[in-house]
């Protein structure tokens, strides 16, 4: 059994909109959102990136999810939950209270049992983990410094006291929810829950390729009948108080160095990048259909998936493999997947990190495959890197671009790396065929191919 | 017993054990009358904690057993300290 498989919805929560129709818009746009690091990250380490793309202020409530949900999802799973809410309603589906459940609603239009749900995360809910850890080591010696500085303390010790209470700060408790918070299928559980969903429900943590990884078996699913209808995409939050994540990918020196000019210092693709610009997160979902259900519905079709395909690099845990065989063989293979030749695709949607290694290895494979005409841009560039949830990001553009026959640009691109057609305006094209690829630490590989619906 | 917290504090209830207020009497005990699982009344504490912004670590809370426990509990606690 094989069938068409089509995109008949989106959601997207990002750090430059909320809402597909905003993100497009600032995507076309070419907008980024840069701030410097929170000052009190600072506090705890000597950083050498000090810029992040962080979310606006978000109101769960807004994604209609309480207080009492709250307290129970980390924010990897209200993002999540947000996304996927536009994108069931914007894909045309009634969302019906269930009698008896506190906010849990089922499909009007779909069957449960015949919906998946098929998510990326790269750390899932690592933030409450941190919170909680932070919790379990500084309550007992912070509340003794405190006795301590009330009953011993001088005038002057109190300030040198204060300074360090500071530094112990951490949050009002130990959250009893913390293992169903933490664990990284908690954001595609919550909305197998929500939304009624009984169908399969996978997590992939695939790093940097989750997103893609989680939307390609998604499309596999409903392409073999497994399923009729697939809630799809990638999620990521990395917002903590203190800045350890942030520090993580700092220490290991894929963080963009060159702050001194916060806007043009993501710059992918171009000979002065440095690397790339951490982003607190963010969460993009797809609804996958099966192209006959879809048309039953009379639902309006985004575009249509027609190939997927992973390799694994087998080389290094963190370095892509050198000579860039392993993306080769996946880009040739998505191709064989969707019955096309490089020749077809019109549009790539690369994986663009900006980090040195990347972006040479990643544009030498391009032009050894597809040649100069393609056209190439880095969503990254706009967006900086949201880790599992950029490969569901750059599908849904993929998706936009192929629908609209336009795309974003590469932002700050002054000299490219390699003589590839990277796109500098936004202008009208001809585009039926996209490619989005995605590569992750650990060596993973993953690609999928999308076009334009007649 | 503060009419505020108390109001507050059944408003949580309601809220947590999706339930209307009317229900919450004083003398309601949460297993038996509410029948609050033990789920129920970890949600429960972690939206106290929240509504009135003071750590209410589980060894404290375990035996309070009626709305009227729990009011009497939080008008100590806010007798007590300022916020945590």
């Amino acid at each position: 059994m094989s069938r068409r498989v089509v995109i008949t919805g989106a959601g997207v929560v990002s750090s430059i909109g909320v809402g597909v129709d905003d993100f497009w818009r600032h995507c076309l746009d070419g907008e980024s959102n840069v701030a410097p690091v929170p000052a009190r990250w600072q506090n705890y380490a000597e950083l050498h990136s000090r810029i992040w793309s962080p979310l606006p202020d978000i109101d769960p409530e807004s994604f209609g999810i309480g207080r009492t949900e709250r307290l129970q999802l980390d924010p990897v799973s209200v993002l999540a939950l947000g996304a996927a809410r536009e994108a069931i309603e914007r894909a045309g589906f009634i969302l019906e209270p269930v009698e008896g459940r506190t906010r849990a609603f089922r499909l009007c239009g779909a069957d449960g049992a015949r919906t998946g749900v098929y998510l990326g995360t790269g750390l899932g809910g690592a933030i409450t983990f941190l919170q909680n850890h932070t919790f379990h080591l500084m309550k007992k010696p912070r509340a003794a410094l405190m006795s301590y500085m009330e009953e011993h303390s001088s005038t002057r010790d109190r300030t040198v006291l204060e300074t360090i209470l500071e530094l112990m700060t951490h949050g009002l408790r130990f959250n009893p929810f913390e293992v169903s918070m933490v664990m990284p299928n908690a954001p595609a559980a919550t909305i197998g829950i929500k939304f009624s969903l009984m169908g399969p429900n996978e997590t992939h943590c695939v790093a940097c390729a989750s997103g893609t990884v989680a939307i390609g078996n998604a499309y596999r699913a409903v392409r073999d009948g497994r399923v009729d209808v697939a809630v799809s995409g990638g999620c990521e939050y990395f917002g903590d108080d203190h800045g350890h994540i942030f520090r993580s990918f700092d220490a290991s020196g894929t963080l963009v160095r060159d702050c001194a000019s916060p806007e043009t210092a993501n710059r992918p693709f171009d000979e002065r990048r440095s690397g790339f610009l951490f982003s607190q997160g963010g969460a993009a979902i797809l609804v996958l259909e099966d192209l006959e259900h879809a048309r039953r519905r009379n639902a309006t079709i985004m575009a249509e998936l027609i190939g997927f395909a992973e390799t694994f690099d087998a080389y290094s845990i963190m370095s892509l493999g050198p000579g860039g065989e392993q993306i080769e063989r996946m880009i040739r293979g998505a191709l064989a997947d969707a019955g096309l030749s490089s020749s077809d695709v019109d549009y790539v949607n690369a994986h663009g990190t900006g980090t040195k290694n990347n972006d040479e290895i990643e544009t030498s494979v391009i032009k050894r495959v597809f040649g100069h005409s393609v056209r190439v841009n880095s969503t990254k560039s706009l967006l900086g890197h949201t880790i599992g949830a950029s490969g569901a990001f750059e599908i849904l553009v993929t998706a936009l671009s192929l629908r609209d026959g336009t795309t974003h640009i590469c932002r700050n691109l002054e000299t490219p790396v390699h003589d590839l057609n990277f796109v500098r305006r936004v202008e009208q094209c001809d585009l039926r065929v996209g490619l989005s690829q995605s590569f992750a630490f650990g060596g993973h590989n993953a690609a999928v191919v999308l076009r334009r619906l007649s | 017993m503060n009419t505020n917290s108390q109001q507050r504090v059944i408003k949580v209830i309601a809220d947590v054990l999706n339930r209307n207020e009317s229900e919450i009497g004083l003398d309601a005990s949460l297993n038996d009358d509410l029948r609050a699982s033990s789920l129920d009344q970890m949600a429960l504490y972690i939206a106290l904690e929240d509504e009135f912004q003071r750590n209410m670590p589980p060894e404290e809370v375990t035996e309070l057993r009626t709305v009227k426990a729990i009011i009497d509990f939080i008008d100590k606690k806010l007798h007590e300290s300022s916020p945590a």
